[in-house]
């Protein structure tokens, strides 16, 4: 490596660095110990037992989904470069269509690990999807996912037949940009989203969003119990387009009106706290080394400025992913963790999180303390121990303060 | 390279003498005329489905129909094409009642040939892709004659807008345009072909290829010509996930269509001024026509490879060849938008056209890995015809679309002596 690179790729690392501990800070005490919460006294051993049953399947259902998918990507990766006979487009509009066939195949051999999730879902009372609408409307999905795939493709090559092997920099800060587009666009792309009919919890959402001084966000309510009976909330968009969406399954009745103005306070602390920019911000930082590992990986095909390179490219994209997944659950459990201390500090209500939290157990049948693997893998979530255990945690601190 | 084989003689042809000459009294009152085939050809309609039963049963069981029975369905037959050429001016004369005479929209018919017996079992079901097309072809012209039901409901589909416009055409100018004649006579020749299939005539599949017709038809050169250079061949990963997979394209053109839009205001303004479109207006909307149709050709499974995004003459299979601009009347550039209208109209019967070869291509490339020669040549007679219609209302052309589906005319053939037409290479011409 030449001095000029050394330099660069010093100054890269110690700016990503920097960044990163910039953006990892949070309002939650750096000296919060969490209690050791007993799942089986707190859900309810039958719970715990049924829960974990039914985590257990949908994890080795992952697993061997995982396995698939990179093994087909790797077959993909040898002799795909096939198809490009298949297209009369230009090298960009050829990696275009060798991305989009490789993404369809690996959909194709993912539908019998999905449709196993979906039939064990509706085993458990989980889901009300129906196997053709999961089908078809994935089927139909994939046009939006190809749109996207085209355009990542676009920018990538386009960058890398410009700017040879480093196009991995300026790369991922249009990966950066485009994700900031995403986000910010895709509150007027969601259609469906009405008011809510409770003038008490609109009331209640105003005097928190004041609280936590983000008094100008829209609050929705989604209707999706005609697919699913989970119950959800997001926060999604930016600046003007920021809303916050409770999904009508959480108000059918079965959360008081406690355990809903958690959820409610829990989503206005990600707006509060910005972490959807800072969501773009760690998505910029996790595709500087994606955006390396493939100029690297695609040096021996032309670079990725070559349609040739593209069935190789995907591999290394679901790898990186993969590899990257642990770090990005553990930034996600962090925000996560940010919103639940502020729906805890506006609130002010314990017992009603520790009832969500034992709630979202019996409905999505989610593991309260699931596998370390798994845990460091699949959850962008603290676990619903954890949750509980930070609620026990902020009730503590309150009554040393008032006894201190 | 193209490499169509020679299709062997279809048990049923086409045969148009018809000379386009049309007495405006009789298209005037054309369908008040035409009340009393209507009427006899639903009677005629009842008893060749009887004898039609029958055929069906002695298909099963000697594998053959009875010469007798035969020719009462081949009159049958011949008789609902004259009909059906009476009433959408695709022929002149008053067609007789017995389906024996000549007639200048015609069927030849072969004698009785031994048929599979599972063929003709379910050769109700094995009909019903064919009589799709049919019915975007020739409405229920298609479909209804043959079953004597619903004979009145002629209109619909391409025959069925041809027929309409063919009407006032044939009054202002005691004529029916060539192009619109062919068109109908070859809705009216496949849904004969259709018909004899159900009714047991013949063995062989319906042959939807727009050049089997007898003798050759006569084809002008167009100032948008469309090349083909297709094996016909359909790797089924990219079949089945065609639809997927033009989205990012539709997308790409739905963003390109806004300075389209601008450039063809501009050419409209330009043309108005100076007589002719600047050629870089020109070049630029014939790239986007261009790359419409090589999409169009992609989506419906009527070519093979994934276009590119920007419309390069000679990037595709299935090409279109767009000439320089040229001088242009300024009252004719003034109203573009009415005059196309009847274009547009076509255009849509077209497009329907174009909807049912994709599905039915869409299948038999996912089964068989092949796109049948017959559909994929009518899919390119439409797609020419939407290019021609577009480049007409885009002002790249003064030319009015020709809205015959005939791929290769008589001239074409001749200037071709060794069977091989520049714009078809390896294609070889149909008897």
């Amino acid at each position: 490596m030449t001095v000029p690179r050394l330099v660069v790729a010093a100054a890269v690392a110690v700016g990503w660095v920097a960044l990163a501990w910039l953006l990892a800070g949070s309002v939650v005490p750096d000296d919060l110990s969490l209690p050791t919460v007993d799942v089986d006294a707190v859900f309810g051993e039958q719970l715990v037992d049924r829960a974990e049953r039914y985590e257990r399947f949908l994890y080795v259902d992952w697993l061997l989904a995982k396995v698939v998918l990179l093994a087909t990507l790797a077959v993909y990766a040898r002799y795909g470069v096939r198809y490009a006979r298949e297209s009369a487009a230009g090298p960009i509009g050829t990696g275009m269509l060798l991305g989009m066939l490789g993404l369809a195949i690996a959909w194709l051999t993912q539908l019998p690990f999905a449709l196993a999730a979906l039939w064990w879902e509706r085993r458990h009372g989980v889901s009300e999807v129906g196997y053709l609408e999961a089908i078809f409307g994935g089927w139909l999905g994939l046009g939006g996912t190809f749109v996207a795939v085209c355009i990542a493709l676009l920018v990538v090559m386009a960058l890398a037949r410009r700017l040879g092997s480093w196009w991995w920099l300026p790369g991922a800060g249009v990966f950066a940009l485009i994700a900031a587009v995403l986000v910010f666009s895709g509150p007027y792309l969601v259609t469906g989203l009405e008011r809510p009919a409770d003038p008490e919890l609109q009331r209640t959402y105003d005097r928190y969003a004041r609280a936590q001084g983000v008094d100008d966000i829209p609050l929705r309510v989604e209707e999706v119990s005609g697919d699913t009976s989970q119950a959800n909330a997001y926060a999604f968009g930016l600046g003007p387009s920021a809303r916050i969406v409770l999904w009508d399954t959480l108000l059918d009745g079965r959360f008081s009106d406690g355990e809903v103005n958690v959820v409610v306070a829990h989503e206005i602390g990600h707006h509060s706290s910005d972490h959807l920019l800072e969501a773009i911000a760690w998505f910029g930082l996790f595709a500087i080394p994606g955006a390396l590992a493939l100029m690297v990986a695609t040096r021996r095909r032309g670079g990725m400025g070559e349609a040739a390179a593209v069935p190789l490219a995907l591999l290394v994209t679901a790898v990186v992913q993969l590899a990257l997944a642990p770090a990005q659950n553990l930034v996600s459990r962090g925000s996560e963790g940010e919103a639940d201390w502020k729906a805890l500090q506006t609130t002010r209500d314990p017992a009603s999180a520790r009832g969500l939290f034992r709630e979202f157990a019996a409905t999505s049948l989610g593991d309260p303390s699931p596998p370390t693997w798994a845990y460091v893998m699949l959850q962008s979530h603290p676990t619903l121990a954890q949750r509980v255990a930070m609620a026990v945690a902020w009730e503590l601190e309150q009554e040393e303060r008032v006894s201190g | 390279m193209l490499s169509v084989p020679e299709p062997s003689r279809h048990p049923i042809r086409l045969v148009v003498t018809d000379e386009l000459r049309r007495s405006r009294l009789t298209v005037v009152f054309r369908l008040l005329l035409a009340l009393p085939h209507l009427v006899w050809v639903t009677l005629f309609g009842i008893a060749a489905s009887a004898v039609g039963f029958v055929a069906w049963l002695a298909v099963l069981i000697e594998g053959q129909v009875p010469t007798s029975i035969h020719d009462f369905l081949v009159r049958y037959v011949r008789y609902t094409t004259h009909v059906a050429a009476y009433v959408v001016l695709a022929a002149g004369p008053y067609p007789g009642f017995g389906g024996t005479r000549a007639y200048p929209v015609d069927v030849e018919v072969d004698p009785p040939e031994r048929q599979r017996r599972l063929g003709g079992l379910v050769r109700l079901v094995l009909v019903v892709p064919a009589s799709l097309l049919a019915w975007s072809l020739g409405g229920s012209a298609g479909l209804g004659l043959w079953s004597g039901v619903a004979a009145l409901a002629l209109f619909g589909g391409l025959t069925g807008t041809i027929a309409f416009l063919g009407w006032f055409a044939c009054l202002a100018r005691g004529r029916m345009p060539r192009g619109m004649r062919d068109a109908a006579a070859y809705g009216c020749g496949y849904a004969a072909q259709v018909t004899a299939y159900a009714l047991l005539v013949t063995g062989r599949y319906p042959d939807s290829t727009p050049d089997r017709m007898a003798p050759r038809a006569e084809l002008p050169d167009h100032p948008v010509a469309v090349r083909v250079d297709d094996d016909l061949c359909r790797p089924r990963l990219l079949v089945l996930f065609r639809f997927p997979l033009v989205i990012p394209h539709l997308f790409w053109l739905t963003l390109w269509a806004a300075p389209a839009a601008i450039a063809l205001v501009c050419a409209w303004l330009a043309a108005l001024v100076l007589g002719r479109v600047p050629r870089f207006l020109h070049r630029f909307l014939a790239a986007f026509l261009r790359a419409t149709a090589h999409l169009s050709a992609f989506a419906y499974v009527v070519g093979r490879p994934f276009p590119g995004f920007v419309g390069r003459e000679g990037s595709y299979p299935l090409d279109f060849t767009i000439a320089p601009p040229e001088p242009q009347r300024r009252l004719g550039v003034l109203v573009r938008p009415v005059l196309a209208i009847p274009a547009l109209l076509l255009n849509q019967a077209y497009g329907w056209i174009l909807l049912v070869v994709a599905v039915l291509g869409w299948v038999a490339a996912l089964v068989t890995g092949r796109m049948p020669a017959g559909l994929r040549d009518l899919g390119v007679a439409s797609i020419r015809y939407q290019t021609q219609a577009g480049a007409y209302l885009f002002l790249l052309t003064p030319r009015y679309p020709d809205s015959s589906p005939v791929l290769l005319g008589r001239r074409q053939v001749e200037l071709a002596p060794d069977g091989e037409h520049p714009w078809y290479p390896g294609l070889e011409p149909a008897a």
